[in-house]
């Protein structure tokens, strides 16, 4: 499945399911949660991190943040 | 202090609720600032006399998600919430969210709610919603929380008194209207909750789920407590994370209709004006060149706006030790006052200015909602070197003073990250640094200009920090390969909309900046002045009286002036001293460094502050209180070794030195304030002896590579 780090810039899809560890507790209470909508907004000027806007919020996270957000297209 | 004797209100809402706006507008000025018990989690607290009388006790709690915290901050909240003796615990929630981002705000209330906590709530920044043309319906929702909704907007203090008289209300009757959960427990969650509530003796089945998931870390449980539950958890196949899911999952389905229902937008906007300003501040080139810029702004204010004041201190306690000297008797503990604790304390107050000035800037850059941007930027590069990136904003803040810089760590919270930020920040060159480079580099450097227009001597400057910099980043690696994290290093932040700064706010923080420092630190500068007073006053046995007996005579032999009496004095006097002894008795050790006992004595003295080698060579050289760069510069010119013509300052002396000055710990006031963030005497203690092995290392290659 793709993750939310696959995106590329300008890019929405929705969450599906969330890989269960360390991130998971802090993902669920900024609002990424299953069925949400993300959008990939660009990458950070250095890499490793993006900018993720979600229905009326922004969050910046790294990659392998992202990479526990596991996504489709449609729902 | 024990619960029964106040009134406790407790402000709970999401980080950039406008929760501390709140807090401001209801304390005022009566707000002081303290940590709680045994963590550096800042505790505000203020009164609130409500009209009958009763005075209230408000805390302003740190910023929460919810009651699965990831921070040691939330942590401190649950600890308090679910601790049914916690001298904090709250009689009243005044929940504060903002209605723009209602559906993650709700999560935290409706929990707080379940912990059966009489609550307020507060939607905050109405004003934002009713700018953009949408409505708000409060009925759903007052349904759905049973709770007292109010909707204010404390950036125009907008609805105020009536938040005001719907707390005078609860406070009259503190129950729930409904009592019914807000979320249904599962059969594990039932069960495991139902047997710790019965052990424990809880009224409320949530608050025993709560602490059932956190029992590892909740301070107020015992151990046999701890045993109890976790042996009912492996029996029971209780899994955190699954359960954690669906509560969250649960409680958003249960209010995401409630929510639409609640703020109704009457248009579609496309782009808002956060997306189009971030479009330019987080680009990939020009938001770090914003970000340079407004440092450079930053950095150049603090030089500027704080010379003035900081010039205004320094003389007016010259001034007042001088006028003291006239009016004092000429005894042991005039000399005390006057250079001992008058020194010692306008060493503290010279510092407020710069503190004031970075923090009045960094609250606006943070209240704006800029600084959340720069962590995103340059987080990844902050990361290679064991940091985070706001340790970006402490760097460059060092550039002025190291002291502002670790109390801005605050905001990093990941622990380790923040230690090797504390650890590292005094290595960038600070300001006080800037009077030793200007006196050493005219030694080590000639005045000559390379291609017509770059200044050696500049170069030489620039090559100083660029030195101390390298410094700072190299340590970094060392730390980050040496400490160790018990906590997992995250990004995932927020990036709020963007806000015009509240200046209430703005100036209640450099307040209690100021207040911090002057609390926490500046006992222990005194302290140490003190002791350096001593040092420099007092010698062993007669030696002092001798000493400036022979100075007498040798200066009336050679028939000197009045002053160059006493400053003969005063340079004998401090030869024959504790700490001229001292400075004797390193010179072995500071010999192949290519310094004198001289150096010595300037480098234990500069201990008080860097600057103060200026007026220590001064001192020595015994040209009086006379601060003349120029007039120290041209006898440590003419100094010689003893019974040679080898002149002391060489090239490689002065630079020697330089070096030692990049990386020396020579600050009591940035350990005194390492101290007071880490709140262990280990991490200053560390510091200083790492910068010292550092310096003198450096120092000690320099000076046998050019000598």
């Amino acid at each position: 499945m793709p993750t939310l780090a696959s995106l590329k810039p300008g890019e929405s899809a929705f969450v599906t399911l969330l890989d269960e560890g360390s991130y998971t507790c802090k993902l669920l209470n900024l609002g990424i949660l299953p069925k949400a909508k993300v959008t990939m907004v660009r990458k950070s000027p250095f890499g490793g991190a993006f900018y993720i806007k979600l229905e009326r919020h922004q969050l910046a996270m790294r990659t392998e943040e992202a990479e526990t957000i596991y996504i489709e297209q449609e729902l | 202090m024990t619960k029964a004797d106040r009134f406790n209100i407790a402000l709970l809402g999401n980080p950039n609720s406008g929760k501390s706006s709140l807090f401001n507008f209801l304390t005022g000025l009566r707000q002081d600032v303290s940590n709680f018990p045994g963590v550096t989690v800042d505790k505000k607290s203020g009164r609130y006399t409500l009209h009958n009388g009763i005075e209230a006790h408000i805390i302003d709690f740190p910023g929460t998600y919810s009651v699965y915290p990831n921070s040691s901050e939330e942590k401190l909240v649950i600890n308090i919430l679910a601790d049914a003796d916690n001298p904090h615990r709250p009689d009243l929630v005044i929940y504060v969210a903002d209605i723009t981002q209602l559906e993650r705000h709700l999560l935290f209330a409706t929990q707080i709610v379940d912990m059966g906590y009489p609550m307020v709530f507060v939607l905050n920044m109405t004003d934002l919603v009713e700018k953009d043309g949408s409505s708000i319906y409060l009925n759903g929702m007052k349904q759905y929380l049973g709770v007292p909704i109010i909707c204010i907007s404390v950036r125009d203090e907008k609805n105020m008194e009536e938040l005001e008289s719907k707390i005078e209300d609860l406070v009259e009757k503190l129950d729930r209207l409904s009592a019914s959960p807000l979320y249904q427990l599962s059969d594990i969650e039932t069960f495991v909750a139902g047997r710790v509530q019965k052990y424990l003796g809880l009224e409320n089945i949530y608050t025993a789920k709560i602490i059932s998931h956190h029992y590892q870390w909740l301070e107020f449980l015992s151990q046999d407590q701890r045993k109890y539950i976790s042996d009912i958890i492996a029996r029971s196949g209780f899994n955190d994370l699954k359960l954690q899911v669906r509560e969250t999952m649960q409680r958003y389905d249960s209010y995401s209709e409630v929510v639409k229902k609640t703020v109704i937008s009457n248009k579609k906007t496309l782009k808002s004006r956060t997306d189009q300003i971030d479009e330019w501040i987080t680009h990939r080139f020009i938001g770090p060149l914003i970000f340079f810029v407004v440092m450079l702004f930053v950095f150049q204010s603090i030089y500027s706006w704080a010379t003035y004041p900081m010039d205004w201190i320094e003389t007016g306690f010259a001034t007042a030790g001088s006028k003291m000297n006239n009016f004092l008797p000429d005894v042991w503990w005039s000399d005390l006052i006057i250079n001992g604790l008058m020194a010692g304390m306008g060493g503290v107050l010279v510092f407020v200015p710069q503190i004031a000035v970075l923090f009045f800037l960094l609250s606006i850059l943070e209240e704006s909602g800029y600084m959340s941007r720069v962590v995103f930027m340059f987080d990844s590069i902050m990361q290679k070197f064991g940091m985070n990136g706001r340790s970006m904003v402490s760097l460059i803040s060092s550039g002025a003073c190291a002291i502002p810089a670790i109390m801005a760590t605050r905001t990093i919270s990941n622990p380790k990250e923040r230690l090797i930020t504390i650890l590292v920040s005094p290595l960038v060159s600070c300001s006080a640094r800037l009077p030793v480079y200007a006196v050493l580099i005219a030694f080590a450097v000639p005045d000559i200009k390379i291609f017509g227009i770059l200044n050696v001597q500049g170069l030489a400057f620039m090559g100083l920090y660029l030195l101390g910099i390298l410094g700072a980043l190299g340590s970094a690696l060392v730390f980050k390969k040496i400490l160790k994290s018990d906590s997992g290093s995250f990004l995932m932040i927020e990036l709020p909309d963007y806000k015009p700064p509240i200046w209430k706010n703005v100036l209640l923080s450099v307040k209690a900046k100021v207040i911090a420092f002057i609390a926490g630190a500046g006992k222990i500068i005194v302290f140490i002045s003190v002791i350096l007073w001593f040092l420099a006053s007092f010698g062993p046995g007669d030696a002092l009286k001798n000493a400036e007996m022979e100075a007498i005579q040798k200066s009336e032999a050679t028939g000197k002036s009045i002053e160059a009496q006493n400053n003969l004095i005063a340079s004998y006097k401090i030869e024959a001293s504790y700490i001229g002894h001292m400075g004797k008795w390193i010179e072995p050790a500071i010999a192949p460094l290519g310094f004198d006992w001289k150096i010595g004595i300037a480098l234990l003295t500069s201990f008080a502050a860097r600057e103060v080698f200026v007026g220590t060579m001064a001192t020595i050289y015994s040209i009086g209180n006379d601060n003349d760069e120029k007039t120290i510069r041209e006898k440590m010119a003419a100094e010689v070794r003893p019974g040679t013509d080898i002149k002391v300052y060489t090239t490689a002396t002065s630079f020697s030195l330089l070096v030692f000055y990049v990386f020396a710990m020579q600050c009591m006031s940035t350990l005194a304030i390492v101290k007071r963030e880490t709140n262990t005497w280990k991490w200053p203690i560390v510091q200083f002896l790492f910068m010292s092995v550092l310096a003198y290392f450096s120092s000690l290659m320099v000076y046998q590579l050019m000598g």
